[in-house]
């Protein structure tokens, strides 16, 4: 907080810092959030509810964001979310009943060269194949975690690397 | 405007619609061309309001800019070329701009009861918005139950975020959030829950179409069937403006015309919701005589009769001082003025007191013997100028919001430093705070408020921050204050205020830099012991720095009850006479009686408490009580029961069947100020006109008719036709003290009486004002309880206010979350309140504001609390004393 | 390939180059802010800016020296730099790779710019998805802060420098000046309407600039080699230096190319990005993000400078390119990205806001075979009625892909109705109007 030279300016990190330890901004967690910062809860709703990356609500363990925009709809993220859907039987905006998966479909995500892609919590995953998106599902089930994700980027590679 | 005006002078020419405007610069195109008689249509732009320029309708074309330009946002400039009705193409963008909120607007005019008075409505009727070639889906929110007293229908929603901006700019409440994005953005409170606010109605009010609505009214009427009637709000001394909306003698609503009155348009929620208190079901509608245990409806012939016939018997046997009037500072000039006529000349005596006595005489009575006059020597004007407030026991959102509002706007938008001396802390809620906004914040006990203003001048001493001119012209005033601070230690004034030397020193020099300095003082200060003493004390501060003479400075003492300032100037109070001479000046009695035609009597007038004591004695054998309820304000400890119950014959003249009026032989039926014609003084001194929304409600009557109406069985009549007559006797009495402007011109300090003070009557009370008085140290299992006043109610009459009573309804005991967990106590517990006096049982509830160790409990309900209040009278003012006291909590586990 | 000298994505590109401080410094990193500190006026350092003639890279193009100018000099309370790292302008997506694989290379640019404005306080507002960039730039300000680049008395400078990373949550207009600061003041992202502009009103309402990530990577460049040298490369005098264009849509090798400005879009497409994905024929191009208009195969050989692009009819904006093959829909291309435009507008001004969900319902009609005669005017109309009257670009943004692809292909939508005309019963799926 000390960032800033006005306290208000610490709300979007402490949301998203809410948001990392619950999965979600609860109630509680607005109030908490408006005490802090000297700021009343509807000042604190109307924050969360005008950005898109806040849940209100409580989601799977991995958040699956497909990016729809068109970039990645020409090089077809269309397929994956049917790829998606085919696998772990969940559209958009729903959650598998185990709680591990949520699927979205989001605008831009800023990887229109190597689409189509996800984001998966943190990380990225792209130019997606249905047996990649396979491979990443099955993985981060399993271990939590995947090796596909990618970053730094640079695209392309340079030649010889 | 929204922006502070603009110190330079500089104007600016410019043409708009090819008419030449000047205007100050800085001025924005919306406004100039109002000024010019061009009415830009316009959805967001509002002048209480920054610009936000967002719904685009008020484009219009400024030659050598590209593209059209918001003129509600953009600042004139010298030599501008505006169009605006004159370009075709500024009038198409509008018409495009009705175009696209009609298509996501549900057009439901017809249950709209923003219908007909809807900025939608009439820009679409001028526009002439052709049939819409929208063909897609409208938007539809999900109707949510918003509030107990407001409604949005959003899908009215023109998203000009006016509500919110009021809510946060103007009122510093921000319970309303734009929430969402885009075109789904619809305002609610917080999450799914309810609206939690102050609920001063100003979204509904200032909400250019239907989309924020007060269910009060709702669907009651069609605005042009609507009779309007300007009259002035009766909860509290801040005087608003309000407009009576009236259908068939109903009342359907109140609200405020945008910049009316001192208020500017603004209201609260006693103002906006809490008229229905006017025609609640309870109203007395008839004279009632006691038989026995019971009340008997009478004709007026009957009652009056008796009345009269009682005092009479009562004048003539125990002589006239054997009689006691007590009247409300709710009644009109006119009201209070008939009515002490009729006791001193009729009766007989000057037996006369009213609700002034419980507080707001220590302000009137301090401010007399300093500065020689018993008003303010400042305005709302000066408020608002100010660039250093000093604000002292006065919670001042809640007992006088509309004075909180200017406070708001000259700390907010212009700058002004605040100090507060307060019991409450800073902490965000659901009302504004206005400790919150504090530069210096004292965070004092209730009883501690006299140590903290010592504290203050203190300060200014040491940091010689003194008028150098007073040394010379007040050596021996300067030296003799000098001398009792030194004899006080910083280390007690820590002890007791629990704030800093340095604190105090630095506040004392922001007093002191300050140009324009204002002390506003509320009923922390002026309902508790020792009263008096701080108000002389902080008159005594003016001095020092030299500022009491200053233009836009002086001490402003808030009046609780709408007409208290007009009521102690009527002569409302025994030892004063109308236009506040004291009883004692030979010559004011003299004039008296000769206007009169009648003697005037001229022993001292007993005050409430003391007339308390002469009918537990004996001596006092009636009381005419106007609008008064002791037995509701008063502790029992104070007597007040028996004395009512020892007297021979008591009068009430109400519009409730009150406690007091439960003991009383005679009843007579009153009429609200929504039924009567005549003035209220605001707190500021500034006389308004009240009118007549209503009949009267039952058989009730203006109270000055009852008066006169008895005078004339008395055999001494008082005749007046009408309310007018008696303005005119007032204004001939007191030549150039009634005028009906549109703003106060406020006193000014009378230099001799000053020089009187400084120069010897200040020695009087010195040392006993120059003490740090003992603090009820609450042990740590007490709490230091203190009633107050709430936000959505004023004494008890707005109990009866339905709107006010869906929003408050009981009375509950306010604790910091942190006091109640340290004693075990969670929000809605009940618990038993108890000292050495009695006890009561309450609910438990959290407020942030409140410091521990500290309760409040609202004044305005259960009377067992009073029981609880210990009571003493001050030795100066006679002024009753029972707010604060230290209680033990405990739990009640329920059985 | 190496056929044009890379200014901002040359160290990346050398292998075994992490990023990291010491191969930053290795390759000459923190020179300029060196020189800077000890040779040069905050004045001179504007004058060496403005002489390179560089505009911002973020998509407005504004000339970098000129907007540094604007900062009042004697301003007496804090002034701001924001980097603009928001990088949402779909397809666009350089700034990414210049803060995850050479976070120093901004990082010095920033310093350099606050040194120049007298700026003691920087923020780098990142998109709230770009959590590994975060990361990275939250660690190189550390490295940063510990060799003296960054902090209390920089290089012994005694000029305190400090950047903080401050995450976004998710809205593209945040990447408008104006939306940025109200968000980076903790509210919701709402544009403000100007003047007053960020120079003398911006963050806190101090004076603030406002810089995108690639325009930031410049200036060590700038600063060493000279402003005559970048004003020497690319087509001057107006589009000066290299720009890293994004390339994304249906060609061979996607990816981001830094290139001279002043080449042919045939030459990003058919040579460094090894032409159209399977042979198959170019239809359309967006030659500067998602705001920009769409051109066809006839603007091929405009040159990629800001006058050129302009002059056939879009912008060069935020340097997004993406191609379109043969057999794309125009309508479809049009609709997704209205969707986009739909989903971000900020709903601050009625045009966009109602213009916005009207749009996207109409030509999700017309993709829908629903589509009727007179959509056509109801869409150029309202397109008319929403450019220009709004308090931020986005309402010309938003409108651009519709008439520019009604412009160049109004057939395929007239194709569209004719066939919803003829098919009957109509279709009874009915659009929903949902976030
Ligand atoms: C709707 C909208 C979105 C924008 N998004 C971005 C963005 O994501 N990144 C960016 O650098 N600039 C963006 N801009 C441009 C900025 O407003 C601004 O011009 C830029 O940050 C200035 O930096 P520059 O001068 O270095 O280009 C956007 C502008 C608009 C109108
Ligand atoms: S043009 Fe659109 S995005 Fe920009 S401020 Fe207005 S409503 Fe928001
Ligand atoms: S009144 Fe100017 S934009 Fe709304």
């Amino acid at each position: 907080m000390s960032r800033y030279p006005v306290k208000r300016s610490a709300l979007l990190p402490l949301l998203n810092l809410a948001q990392r330890e619950e999965g979600f901004v609860s109630e509680p967690a607005m109030r908490e959030i408006a005490k802090i910062l000297d700021l009343t809860p509807p000042q604190v709703f109307e924050t969360v509810t005008f950005y898109t990356m806040f849940n209100l609500k409580p989601i799977g363990r991995f958040h699956l964001q497909v990016c729809k925009s068109l970039m990645c709809a020409l090089v077809g993220s269309d397929n994956v979310v049917g790829w998606i859907q085919k696998k772990l039987g969940i559209g958009p905006g729903q959650t598998t009943s185990d709680k591990t998966f949520t699927l979205s479909v989001v605008e831009c995500l800023g990887s229109c060269g190597t689409g189509p892609m996800m984001q998966v919590n943190d990380d990225y995953y792209e130019q997606l194949s249905e047996e990649k998106v396979g491979r990443v599902l099955d993985d981060l089930k399993r271990d939590g975690t995947c090796s596909l994700k990618t970053g730094p980027f640079m695209y392309p590679q340079p030649l010889g690397k | 405007m929204a922006t502070t005006p603009k110190t330079t002078t500089d104007m600016i020419t410019l043409t708009i619609d090819g008419k030449s405007a000047t205007v100050p610069k800085g001025t924005l195109v919306i406004e100039a061309a109002r000024q010019v008689g061009v009415m830009v249509p316009h959805f967001c732009y509002h002048p209480k309001l920054s610009p936000d320029a967002n719904c685009r309708m008020c484009l219009v074309e400024i030659e050598k800019m590209p593209r059209l330009q918001t003129s509600c946002s953009t600042q004139v400039a010298e030599g501008m070329v505006v169009k605006s009705a004159s370009s075709s193409v500024a009038q198409e963008a509008r018409k495009s701009v009705l175009d696209f909120i009609l298509a996501n607007h549900p057009l439901d005019c017809p249950v709209c009861d923003q219908g007909g008075r809807c900025d939608l409505q009439d820009f679409s009727h001028e526009y002439t918005a052709t049939t819409s070639r929208f063909k897609e889906l409208k938007r539809v929110f999900q109707k949510e139950y918003f509030s107990p007293l407001i409604e949005t229908q959003m899908n009215r929603c023109v998203q000009c975020l006016r509500c919110v901006r009021y809510c946060d700019q103007v009122m510093d409440v921000k319970a309303l959030a734009p929430v969402g994005r885009g075109t789904l953005t619809e305002i609610k409170a917080f999450g799914t829950h309810e609206l939690d606010c102050e609920f001063c109605g100003g979204c509904v009010q200032i909400c250019p179409v239907g989309a924020i609505t007060s269910r009060l009214s709702m669907y009651e009427f069609r605005p042009w069937m609507l009779k309007r009637t300007d009259s002035i709000c009766g909860y509290c001394g801040d005087g608003c403006q309000i407009t009576f909306q009236t259908k068939n003698n109903n009342l359907i609503e109140v609200n405020s015309t945008h910049g009316a009155g001192r208020n500017n348009g603004d209201l609260c929620a006693r103002g906006y919701f809490g008229y229905h208190v006017s025609v609640h079901p309870d109203r007395l509608t008839s004279p009632l005589i006691r038989e026995g245990d019971n009340f008997q409806p009478v004709q007026w012939e009957e009652a009056l009769e008796l009345v009269a016939r009682r005092l009479s018997e009562i004048k003539a046997t125990h002589g006239p001082d054997a009689v006691g009037g007590l009247i409300t500072g709710r009644c009109t000039n006119e009201d209070v003025y008939v009515f002490q006529k009729f006791m001193r000349g009729v009766i007989g005596t000057n037996h006369i007191d009213s609700s002034v006595r419980y507080g707001h005489l220590n302000g009137v009575r301090a401010l007399q013997r300093v500065q020689g006059t018993h008003q303010w020597t400042v305005s709302f004007e000066d408020i608002l100028a100010a660039d250093v407030l000093l604000l002292v026991g006065t919670n001042v959102t809640e007992t006088n919001p509309i004075t909180g509002l200017k406070v708001k706007e000259a700390v907010k938008r212009r700058g002004a430093q605040l100090i507060t001396i307060e019991t409450l802390e800073p902490a965000i809620g659901a009302m504004s705070n206005i400790v919150n906004l504090s530069r210096h914040h004292f965070g004092v006990n209730p009883d501690a408020y006299a140590a903290a203003i010592l504290g203050i001048l203190k300060g200014v001493l040491d940091q010689q921050a003194i008028d150098p001119e007073l040394s010379t012209k007040a050596h021996g005033y300067f030296n003799d204050i000098s001398a009792q601070l030194e004899t006080i230690s910083w280390p007690v004034i820590e002890g007791v205020t629990g704030s800093a030397a340095s604190a105090y020193k630095e506040a004392a020099e922001s007093f002191a830099k300050g140009q324009k300095v204002v002390i506003l003082v509320g009923p922390g200060v002026l309902r508790i012991s020792g009263g008096f003493g701080m108000m002389m004390n902080l008159l005594d501060l003016l001095i020092l720095t030299g500022k009491l003479t200053k233009p836009g400075c002086g001490l402003a003492p808030l009046a609780e009850e709408n007409n208290d300032q007009g009521t102690f100037e009527m002569g409302g109070v025994g030892d004063v006479l109308p236009g506040g001479k004291p009883v004692g000046d030979r010559e004011a009695r003299k004039a008296l009686s000769q206007a009169w035609g009648r003697p005037v009597p001229d022993s001292p007038g007993a005050s409430l408490p003391q007339m308390i004591e002469e009918a537990q004695k004996g001596k006092l054998k009636a009381l005419f009580i106007v609008g008064e309820n002791p037995r509701g304000s008063l502790p029992p400890s104070s007597g007040i029961q028996q004395a009512l119950e020892n007297l021979e014959f008591l009068v009430c003249q109400e519009l409730f069947l009150t406690e007091t009026a439960k003991n009383a032989h005679v009843i007579l039926p009153a009429c609200s100020y929504a039924e009567k014609d005549g003035t209220f003084t605001n707190t500021e001194g500034h006389l308004q006109p009240v009118r007549r929304a209503i009949e009267p409600v039952g058989e009730s009557r203006p109270d000055w008719e009852v008066f006169s109406a008895l005078s004339v069985l008395m055999g001494d009549a008082m005749e007046y036709g009408e309310v007018k007559e008696i303005g005119k006797e007032i204004h001939n009495l007191l030549p150039g003290t009634r005028t009906l402007g549109p703003g106060p011109l406020p006193s000014k300090p009378d230099p001799s009486a000053i020089a009187r003070y400084v120069s010897s009557e200040y020695k009087r009370d010195l040392a006993a004002r120059y003490q740090v008085p003992s603090c009820a140290s609450s042990n740590s299992k007490g709490v230091t309880l203190t009633i107050s006043q709430s936000l959505f109610h004023s004494g008890k009459f707005s109990l009866k206010a339905k709107g006010l009573m869906q929003v408050e309804s009981e009375g509950k005991l306010y604790l910091h979350p942190e006091e109640a967990a340290r004693r075990g106590l969670g929000d809605g517990d009940r618990v038993k309140v108890m000292n050495s006096l009695g006890e009561m049982s309450t609910t438990v509830s959290f407020r942030e504001r409140i410091p521990q160790g500290v309760g409040v409990f609202p004044e305005h309900f259960d009377q067992e609390i009073r029981r609880l209040l210990p009571y003493a009278v001050d030795q100066e003012t006679q002024v009753p004393y029972c707010r604060l006291t230290e209680v033990r909590i405990e739990k009640v586990t329920a059985s | 390939m190496a056929k044009y000298e890379k200014i901002l994505l040359n160290n990346m590109e050398q292998p075994g180059y992490t990023g990291s401080l010491a191969d930053y410094e290795r390759a000459g990193g923190y020179q300029a802010l060196r020189t800077v500190l000890k040779d040069m006026q905050p004045d001179q350092v504007i004058e060496v800016v403005k002489k390179s003639g560089l505009r911002g890279r973020g998509g407005a193009g504004f000339p970098t020296g000129v907007k540094w100018g604007f900062i009042p000099k004697d301003h007496p309370g804090p002034k701001y730099l924001c980097c603009n790292a928001d990088e949402s302008e779909p397809g666009t997506f350089k700034d990414r790779q210049l803060m995850e694989r050479d976070p120093h290379q901004m990082l010095e640019g920033m310093a350099i710019t606050c040194f120049a404005i007298g700026a003691q306080t920087a923020y780098i507002y990142i998109r709230g998805e770009f959590r590994l960039g975060a990361k990275i730039l939250e660690r190189a300000i550390q490295e940063a802060k510990t060799a003296g680049y960054l902090g209390d008395n920089v290089l012994g400078s005694g000029l305190t420098i400090n950047i903080f990373v401050h995450q976004g949550a998710g809205a593209y207009i945040c990447g408008e000046e104006t939306a940025l600061l109200e968000s980076l003041e903790g509210k919701r992202g709402l544009p403000r309407f100007k003047p007053p502009f960020p120079a003398t009103h911006g963050l806190y309402q101090k004076p603030t600039v406002v810089n995108n990530v690639e325009t930031m990577a410049n200036i060590p460049h700038i600063i060493n080699r000279g402003g005559e040298w970048f004003a020497s490369i690319g087509s001057p005098p107006k589009s000066c230096g290299t720009r890293v264009f994004c390339l994304s849509g249906h060609v061979k090798r996607p990816g981001n190319y830094e290139v001279p400005m002043g080449i042919t879009f045939r030459e990003l497409i058919y040579e460094l990005g090894g032409g159209m994905r399977g042979d198959k024929p170019l239809k359309a191009f967006i030659p500067g993000g998602a705001s920009a208009p769409f051109l066809t195969p006839e603007h091929l050989d405009v040159k990629m400078d800001f006058e050129s692009v302009a002059l056939a009819g879009s912008m060069l904006g935020s340097g997004g390119v993406t191609v379109m093959e043969d057999g794309t829909s125009m309508v479809w291309a049009a609709l997704r990205l209205m969707e986009f435009f739909y989903h971000e507008s900020c709903g601050k001004c009625t045009p966009c806001r109602e213009g916005s969900s009207w749009l996207v319902q109409t030509l999700q009609r017309i993709w829908g075979k629903r589509g009727r005669p007179e959509d056509i005017g109801v869409l150029e109309e309202l397109c008319g009625n929403i450019a220009g009257r709004t308090v931020c670009a986005f309402g010309e943004a938003e409108v651009a892909p519709i008439l520019s692809t009604l412009r160049h292909w109004r057939g395929e939508y007239d194709a569209l109705i004719r066939e919803a005309q003829e098919t009957m019963p109509r279709s009874k799926e009915i659009p929903v109007l949902t976030h």
